[in-house]
């Protein structure tokens, strides 16, 4: 019977499988898994299991090996290199582990970059992000660069930047990784805010046990495949 | 579209003004580039000037007027009429023409035999008009020895000072010239020197003399017809525009044509061209080295940013964005390096060698080359159409140049950028 529920992101059989001076791994193998709108969801497992990996496919990031990958309800297994940057233009926000600001913009233009791209006009623009960065606490941050914002906060702009186009889906790497405890505590609370307060899907790859606390659903993943006690 | 377009310019700018000291060593590299390349075009230019100007003194001008079947023999059936003559210089002296030219002379070239108590030898006999030919040949301030010829000689020669130590010749001594009249008879011609000039070409001092106009006329008796109407030039760019305007002129006169001097003196044009060659060549390998230098950074900071252009990538840039915005980089770079080498180039050319550069030191005697004497000072010149071909060479090459680097750009594997420690 096919699932007509809508989903933020769903694979079926997905396999990423590298192969690098002729040794192949497999990266993810058969994963099938469905994450609802709103979800707030975390993809745990020790270091080589493939949670980045997933995390990347769900992003088109990576192209699957087999089986295919919906964002949104939309195959995105086969699509063009143009469609899937518009994809994660539109539907998609990253948030990485080395918060990844580009160096070169403010805060306030690394936060509207997206918008920017989309064509959304410069007052639209600016007040969305200025009304982001005021729930989240860094509103006297908007003129600074990168290089003058500690880790909590870049990490906090990197998250503004992820979910002010209101995208169906935030993908976030290990985005606590390297904050101290005070500011992952307070990124996660901006992030549970966000999630409750927008309704935005964010799926984490982590191994923060603080972040996992958190989390509403688990998805664990072991050599590549979810792991067998486990039902997504 | 446009905002996107935007965007990528502001990023660019952004990312030069980061690196700002590679940008700035790299700018500099172009800017001591174009300003060699002005500079030496300019000194190329204006030395090219010279040369075609000094060549064309002595042989038939920027323009000819003559009867289409006078090169190559220049045999005298084959002259110009009179009314012909004529009509090149009254369109000549129109108000669109007339700032153009310098002076124009109307000839009668003649090969003939010059003989004296000591000895004979070929000569070429000008005859020409005393009032016009030293305006055109200059060879009025090459005189050694006597005078130049005046309006009111007629039996007057001014002659090469080799051939007056050839024939012995002295100031007031007597020249038997004899040639072939119109009529197909052999005509003399008793002349007596009244000067003698030095030009530096052998070949002129050896084997030219100079008559009046109207005794070689009346020697060969071909009326007021003359071999050619030489036309010399403000500057030789103007050779096509006076070409075509006399053409018109002369209109359904079909034996009267007007010839540039690439056609009238080929040797001299060849010269030019194998010295043009050769500057070519010089100026590739200085912009292949400002390639070079623009490759260089532009792939460097590309390759450093693998994990930004990663990023941007992931924010929704497309591959052909990412190779948009290496292309801006580079074309900014090199049309800001470009114009301020432009003018580093022109105040340095124009500025401080105004007056020229001096080689006299290194010649010994006249150079000549081509049938022209090459003159010891190289006094550059101002070209619009090059100083905007260097320009827009650098752009082009700054555009190129960033080809590779943008294509890496496209090249970069998100997933794999994101791993990336810059």
């Amino acid at each position: 019977m096919t699932d007509t529920t809508r989903t933020a992101v769903r694979t079926e059989d997905v396999w990423k499988i590298f192969e690098h001076d002729g040794v192949t791994v497999e990266a993810v193998r058969g994963v099938t898994v469905r994450i609802d709108p709103g979800e707030f969801v975390v993809l745990a497992g020790p270091s080589g299991s493939g949670k980045t990996t997933l995390l990347n496919l769900f992003g088109g990031l990576h192209r699957p090996t087999r089986g295919r990958v919906w964002v949104d309800e939309r195959d995105i297994s086969n699509l063009s290199e143009h469609d899937l940057s518009r994809l994660r233009l539109e539907r998609i926000g990253f948030v990485f582990q080395a918060y990844n600001l580009l160096p070169i913009l403010t805060a306030l233009e690394n936060a509207e970059f997206s918008l920017l791209l989309r064509g959304v006009p410069a007052d639209e623009r600016q007040r969305r992000v200025r009304a982001l960065f005021a729930k989240i606490g860094i509103g006297e941050l908007e003129d600074r660069r990168p290089s003058k914002l500690s880790g909590g906060q870049q990490q906090r702009v990197a998250v503004a930047r992820a979910v002010v186009g209101e995208p169906a889906l935030v993908l976030a790497d290990e985005p606590t990784a390297n904050l101290d405890s005070v500011a992952s505590g307070a990124l996660l609370d901006m992030m549970t805010r966000l999630n409750e307060d927008l309704g935005t899907t964010f799926v984490f790859a982590t191994h923060d046990p603080d972040l996992m606390a958190r989390a509403r659903r688990i998805i664990r993943l072991v050599d590549g495949a979810i792991a067998p006690d486990h039902r997504p | 579209m446009m905002t996107r377009l935007v965007l990528l310019m502001h990023l660019a700018l952004r990312n030069l003004r980061r690196q700002a000291r590679r940008s700035v060593l790299t700018a500099l590299a172009m800017v001591l580039g174009l300003a060699l390349l002005v500079f030496t075009r300019s000194l190329g230019d204006g030395a090219h000037e010279t040369w075609i100007k000094a060549g064309v003194r002595l042989a038939s001008g920027h323009v000819a007027v003559m009867n289409p079947d006078y090169l190559p023999r220049r045999a005298i059936e084959n002259r110009l009429s009179g009314a012909a003559a004529q009509a090149a210089l009254t369109a000549l002296a129109r108000p669109e023409l007339a700032p153009l030219v310098e002076t124009a002379a109307p000839r009668l070239e003649l090969h003939a035999l010059a003989s004296s108590p000591r000895g004979a030898v070929p000569v070429v006999v000008y005859g020409v008009d005393p009032a016009v030919e030293p305006a055109f040949s200059q060879l009025d301030i090459r005189l050694v020895e006597g005078r130049t010829l005046t309006a009111a000689d007629r039996l007057q020669a001014y002659v090469g000072v080799g051939l007056a130590q050839r024939l012995h010749l002295q100031l007031g001594d007597r020249l038997v010239l004899t040639t072939q009249g119109a009529d197909s008879s052999i005509a003399d011609q008793l002349v007596r020197v009244a000067g003698t000039f030095r030009s530096g070409l052998p070949e002129v001092d050896d084997g030219v003399v100079h008559i009046p106009l109207a005794t070689a006329q009346a020697w060969v008796g071909v009326g007021n017809d003359v071999s050619s109407v030489a036309v010399l030039l403000h500057g030789s760019r103007e050779t096509e525009r006076v070409v075509r305007a006399l053409a018109t002129a002369l209109g359904d006169d079909h034996r009267a044509v007007a010839l540039p001097w690439q056609t009238t003196t080929p040797e001299l044009d060849s010269a030019v061209k194998i010295d043009d060659y050769g500057n070519y060549v010089f100026h590739f390998v200085l912009l292949l080295i400002v390639a070079l230098a623009i490759v260089n950074t532009i792939l460097m900071a590309v390759l450093a940013r693998t994990r930004e252009l990663g990023i941007l990538r992931a924010l929704g840039l497309r591959r052909r964005d990412t190779a948009t915005l290496v292309l801006f980089e580079g074309t900014l770079l090199t049309t800001v390096a470009g114009l301020i080498g432009a003018l580093v180039g022109l105040a340095v050319t124009f500025g401080i060698f105004r007056h020229g550069l001096d080689f006299s030191s290194f010649y010994s005697g006249e150079m000549t080359a081509a049938g022209a004497i090459i003159e010891p000072v190289m006094i550059p010149e101002f070209r619009l159409d090059h100083m905007l071909q260097n320009v827009a060479w650098i752009v082009i090459i700054g555009v190129v140049a960033s080809l590779y680097p943008a294509w890496r750009a496209t090249r970069i594997e998100i997933a794999e950028a994101m791993k990336f420690e810059g």
